[in-house]
């Protein structure tokens, strides 16, 4: 996986880190960034849209954009959403100008109000037109703020949902509840900025920073993917001998996490370990240890660790989550992960049973020759490939995820079935390009710049790494038929390409058939989007859009699980360093922390004004 | 009603179990019959964190109060502590409809003052009445029959979080025990250390126990301030042993024996045994500013709970010691410092029975709880709105000899 993050990086951002754009939109947008900047955040440049220019004005973020500067003349929406999208509308084009050119955006806004709920859907179908990866983070209106401020936010709350490809909700009042009621409401608004500020900058680092094992986007939408749209965020950063029980101490404290009870609940939980080259194997483990603890057995832990030098030797951890809403069935997103979720682990175990399988089929019908067995292969590398160019560059489409989901079993069927067929590297991604040829005319153009790329990559890559085939091959498996896969066996060893795209189509109507109908699906929606945009707009959003949609496929399956069979070799480097560390550490003892409270050690603590009372006066004063 | 009514009085604290069983005799004299008390163990801080050692430490109090008082003991009254019990000052306002006040005013007039903010999982435990005012006019003690417009009310609410509180009465209820009512610590030790005429005058009483240290502050007759800090004589004992690397046992030895908590006039050059004769010695002056160190910084943080409306300029009566810790060499002066009153150290007063009992202030709160119970009969009967609270109290007749 080291080898693929490498790639992602130089295929899509020549080498360089991705860029983050932070925006804040309305009043409580411009608190959040303000309280971004105030902790440094020199990974992201920041952006603030506000109607109400003296609010604006008053902001320290590096960029500021007024919205409606003819409509409203400076002063606020006075809570009226529509005025807030008309404002959001005039400024469209500064907006867009702001946004283009960066990877990663994430729009900040409370909504309720009338710039925030007005503006934000508006800023957020910009991002989305400009093919960026949106996370949204709102906050909702307090309860005692009325019935129709809460309507206002949710139905803001539904449209930013279509655009962004991820979204994080903040309760207000669960944040109320969160802080000591004795405390000020400055303190209060603060403590809540605060939490917000710091899911940024976790989400950011998780998939900026480099890592041991990598946690990528697909990991991130994996854990906030429920239709309770309400987050679980967890935070903490320790140093000192004890840190990695200290952190995980922190992390739990975090209000969104109401002292790890509501891990409890949640299906799908992302931790990341992160510290300098001094952070242990050891300390790893027990961080793990102790939030698995609060994790039901069958949750899915998406795990991720990586050293970065800034932390130096303190050690820091984060938690994602989001509460399980209502039933699977209930949204069309949440169907979609879930059930990808179990197949993932399915096609790692069985991969070598897979392959068993597909080769018996294939000598069942007489027909299965070894070089069917190594196309075969080479098919499912393809889509393997394509999985990190998506990561890589254009996480964007989150849309089509959703959508499209239900494809991942299909889609698979279709690669096996194409690739038996395609003799040369070229051959599998045809029956793609076929799919968009028939359906959707009139994106012809862009379709063929898709398909011109898909063989680039699909072609080396499958070279170099046969290996990469098992899962994929096993999803087939369970998600074909052994029939589909026949009927096009035969056909391929015999016809070349051209012939091969007609009679896949044709003889195996039933199998391929599925995804021919959901591959312009995605495609048809991709446009409708552009349409408002320029022709150069246009062909780059297609362009992304295309191996998008493979990727998406590919996000069902845990890139981890693929990485695991494949990184056989990069594995082995990584462990023997840890083991080096761990070594190192095992003369420190951790039994004690630096003041020892004796026989109050265990109890509450009886903390005032920041000191531990537990810890005798003495030894505090003189220290 | 009966001529007579026995009561007991319940404290689970951090060092001890302590039942007090107590007679009221008609003319008001109280007199204690006997006592049971045990060692405590699972009571941490105030708060019981092991239900079932408690339960073993209390029905071994429980057998012996009945044995020493002849009593058969259905129903307690407990005395809950704790550092998440705080008290708050409210004041609410009602118009009074009809011009004249009458007790329904008066219930309404709480009912607002309870209205005060408390964190949601709080429960109240007492609500206190200061003073009354009557359309601007302070300090009315009872305004039931005057004409007024606007009644007002300043009262003092004591709040803790339910389920710990809960949870302590549930402990009990297991002994099994009835509980009658729950009791703020430092509010029943109050109703035998400190008398009419001291409260008129202004008082804090401090109740330095094993786990926690309780207090309560009375101006003008009523309570403007009460609190629990986690901390107490325990934590002297494992500041010892954690500086000196002693066994806690062998630390509480060097606390009550060679302990002071004031400086002067201990010899620099004395030096103590630390582990019994012809062992290793340590300076007495180290084990001296151990302590000092550790209660000058819990008074101090008393003293800054109590620094708002001048409230200890108002305490002419001065501080009142009791709970097992004010035992301790040389607090008096330390608190006299600290505070700048003058300090007495309380046991109960004026009740018969054996007197090495109420003298020693380890008793004060158990004691208390008896008082507490005998006032809270004697409210019982008159009309108003105690009626309402003592018809709570019906059934307090459990307890029969």
């Amino acid at each position: 996986m080291i080898e693929y993050s490498q790639s992602q990086n130089s295929n899509a951002n020549g080498g360089e880190d991705l860029s983050f754009k932070v925006i804040g939109v309305g009043g409580s947008g411009a608190n959040v960034l303000d309280r971004l900047a105030l902790e440094g955040s020199d990974d992201a440049q920041l952006l603030v849209l506000n109607t109400d220019i003296r609010k604006l004005s008053s902001s320290v973020s590096s960029q500021k954009v007024q919205l409606g500067a003819t409509l409203l003349k400076g002063m606020g929406t006075g809570g009226d959403p529509d005025l807030g999208k008309q404002a959001a509308i005039e400024a469209a084009d500064e907006i867009r100008e702001a946004i283009r050119g960066y990877d990663m955006v994430f729009v900040c806004v409370g909504l309720g109000g009338g710039t925030g709920s007005g503006a934000a859907p508006e800023v957020c179908r910009i991002a989305r037109e400009e093919g960026v990866f949106l996370v949204a983070f709102t906050t909702l209106p307090f309860e005692f703020e009325g019935a129709r401020r809460m309507e206002q936010a949710k139905d803001s709350l539904n449209e930013i949902e279509g655009y962004a490809n991820a979204v994080v909700t903040f309760d207000n009042d669960r944040m109320g509840e969160l802080i000591v009621p004795k405390d000020g409401v400055t303190q209060a608004f603060a403590a809540a900025d605060k939490i917000i500020s710091q899911s940024i900058r976790a989400t950011m680092n998780i998939v900026s920073k480099p890592g041991i094992i990598r946690i990528g986007m697909d990991d991130l939408l994996t854990a906030l993917n429920s239709t309770n749209s309400r987050c679980l965020f967890g935070y903490g950063q320790a140093k000192g001998d004890n840190r990695a029980l200290d952190a995980v101490d922190q992390t739990l404290k975090c209000p969104l996490l109401d002292n790890g009870k509501l891990l409890n609940d949640a299906r799908n939980v992302l931790i990341q370990v992160s510290g300098s080259d001094s952070m242990t194997l050891l300390e790893v483990q027990t961080v793990m240890k102790e939030l698995t603890s609060h994790l039901k057995s069958d949750a899915h832990v998406l795990f991720g660790t990586g050293t970065d030098p800034r932390l130096g030797s303190s050690l820091s951890v984060t938690v994602i989550s989001s509460l399980d809403g209502d039933e699977p069935e209930a949204a069309s997103t949440p169907q979609l992960q879930r059930e990808v979720a179990p197949v993932t682990p399915d096609p790692i175990e069985q991969s070598p049973l897979a392959a068993a399988v597909t080769a018996a089929a294939a000598a069942a019908i007489g027909e299965a020759t070894e070089i069917a067995a190594a196309e075969r292969e080479a098919a499912p590398v393809e889509i393997h490939v394509e999985q990190p160019a998506v990561a890589t560059g254009e996480t964007n489409i989150v849309q089509l995820e959703k959508e499209e989901e239900p494809a991942p079993v299909e889609v698979a069927q279709a690669s096996p079935a194409p690739a038996p067929a395609a003799e040369v590297p070229a051959a599998p991604v045809e029956p793609q390009p076929a799919q968009p040829e028939q359906p959707a005319a009139e994106y012809s153009t862009p379709a063929i710049e898709s398909i011109v790329q898909m063989p680039q990559f699909s072609a080396p890559e499958a070279a170099q790494e046969p290996m990469i085939t098992n899962p994929i091959a096993s999803a087939v498996q369970e998600a074909a038929a052994p029939v589909n896969v026949q009927q096009p066996a035969p056909a391929e060893p015999q016809q070349p390409q051209a012939p091969v795209q007609q009679v896949a189509q044709e003889e195996s109507a039933p199998p391929i058939g599925e995804p021919h109908h959901e591959a312009p699906v995605p495609a048809a929606q991709a446009p409708e989007r552009v349409e408002a945009q320029t022709d150069q707009a246009q062909t780059i959003a297609l362009s992304r859009i295309v191996p998008g949609q493979t990727t998406q496929r590919i996000l069902n399956r845990p890139p981890k699980e693929e990485q695991a069979p494949v990184a056989g070799t990069p594995k082995v480097t990584p462990m023997p360093t840890s083991e080096e560390q761990l070594e190192q550490q095992q003369d420190i003892l951790h039994l004690e922390p630096v003041q020892s409270k004796g026989r109050f050690a265990k109890g509450d603590p009886t903390i005032i004004d920041g000191e531990d009372l537990d810890v005798p006066t003495f030894l505090r004063k003189k220290g | 009603m009966a001529s007579s009514n026995i009561y007991a009085g319940l404290e689970i604290g951090t060092s001890k179990v302590c039942l007090v069983v107590g007679e009221v005799r008609s003319d008001g004299a109280l007199r204690i019959l006997g006592v049971g008390q045990h060692p405590s163990a699972g009571v941490r801080k105030g708060e019981v964190v092991d239900s079932e050692t408690v339960q073993a430490c209390l029905h071994d109090a429980l057998v012996r109060a009945e044995e020493r008082s002849d009593v058969e003991i259905n129903t307690v009254f407990l005395s809950v502590s704790g550092a998440h019990i705080q008290g708050v000052n409210s004041r609410g306002a009602i118009r009074v409809p009809d011009g004249e006040i009458g007790p329904e005013d008066l219930d309404e007039v709480k009912k607002k003052c309870r209205e005060v903010q408390v964190p949601s999982e709080n429960g109240f435990i007492h609500s206190i009445i200061q003073h009354y005012y009557v359309d601007g006019q302070a300090k009315i003690v009872n305004p039931v029959g005057m004409l007024g417009q606007k009644l007002e009310a300043d009262y003092h609410i004591i709040h803790g979080i339910k389920t710990r509180i809960q949870n302590s009465i549930k402990c009990v209820r297991e002994v099994p025990l009835e509980v009658e009512d729950i009791v703020f610590a430092p509010v029943a030790s109050a109703q035998v250390v400190l008398d009419r005429e001291t409260k008129n005058r202004g008082a804090l009483l401090l109740d330095i126990g094993g786990g926690t240290t309780d207090y309560i502050c009375f101006v003008d007759g009523a309570v403007v301030a009460s609190g629990s800090v986690g901390i107490g004589g325990d934590h002297i004992t494992n500041d010892i042993a954690l500086v000196l690397k002693v066994p806690l046992a062998r630390a509480e030895k060097l606390k009550v024996t060679y302990g002071s908590a004031w400086l002067d006039g201990i010899n620099p050059a004395e030096k103590v045994p630390i582990a019994g004769e012809g062992s290793e010695t340590v300076d007495r002056l180290l084990i001296c500013q151990i302590i000092n160190a550790r209660l000058n910084e819990l008074l101090t943080l008393i003293n800054n709970s109590l620094a708002f409306d001048n409230i200890l300029g108002k305490t002419a009566g001065g501080v009142y010691l009791t709970g097992g810790s004010s035992l301790l060499t040389g607090l008096d002066d330390l608190v006299s410092d600290t505070f700048g009153l003058p300090v007495y150290k309380g046991g109960s007063s004026s009740m018969s029975g054996p007197s090495a009992l109420f003298e020693n202030p380890q008793y004060a709160t158990p004691v208390g709880l008896i008082r507490y119970a005998q006032l809270l009969n004697e409210q019982r009967p008159r009309a108003g709105a105690i009626s309402k609270i003592g018809r709570k109290f019906e059934k307090i007749f459990g307890l029969s000899r």
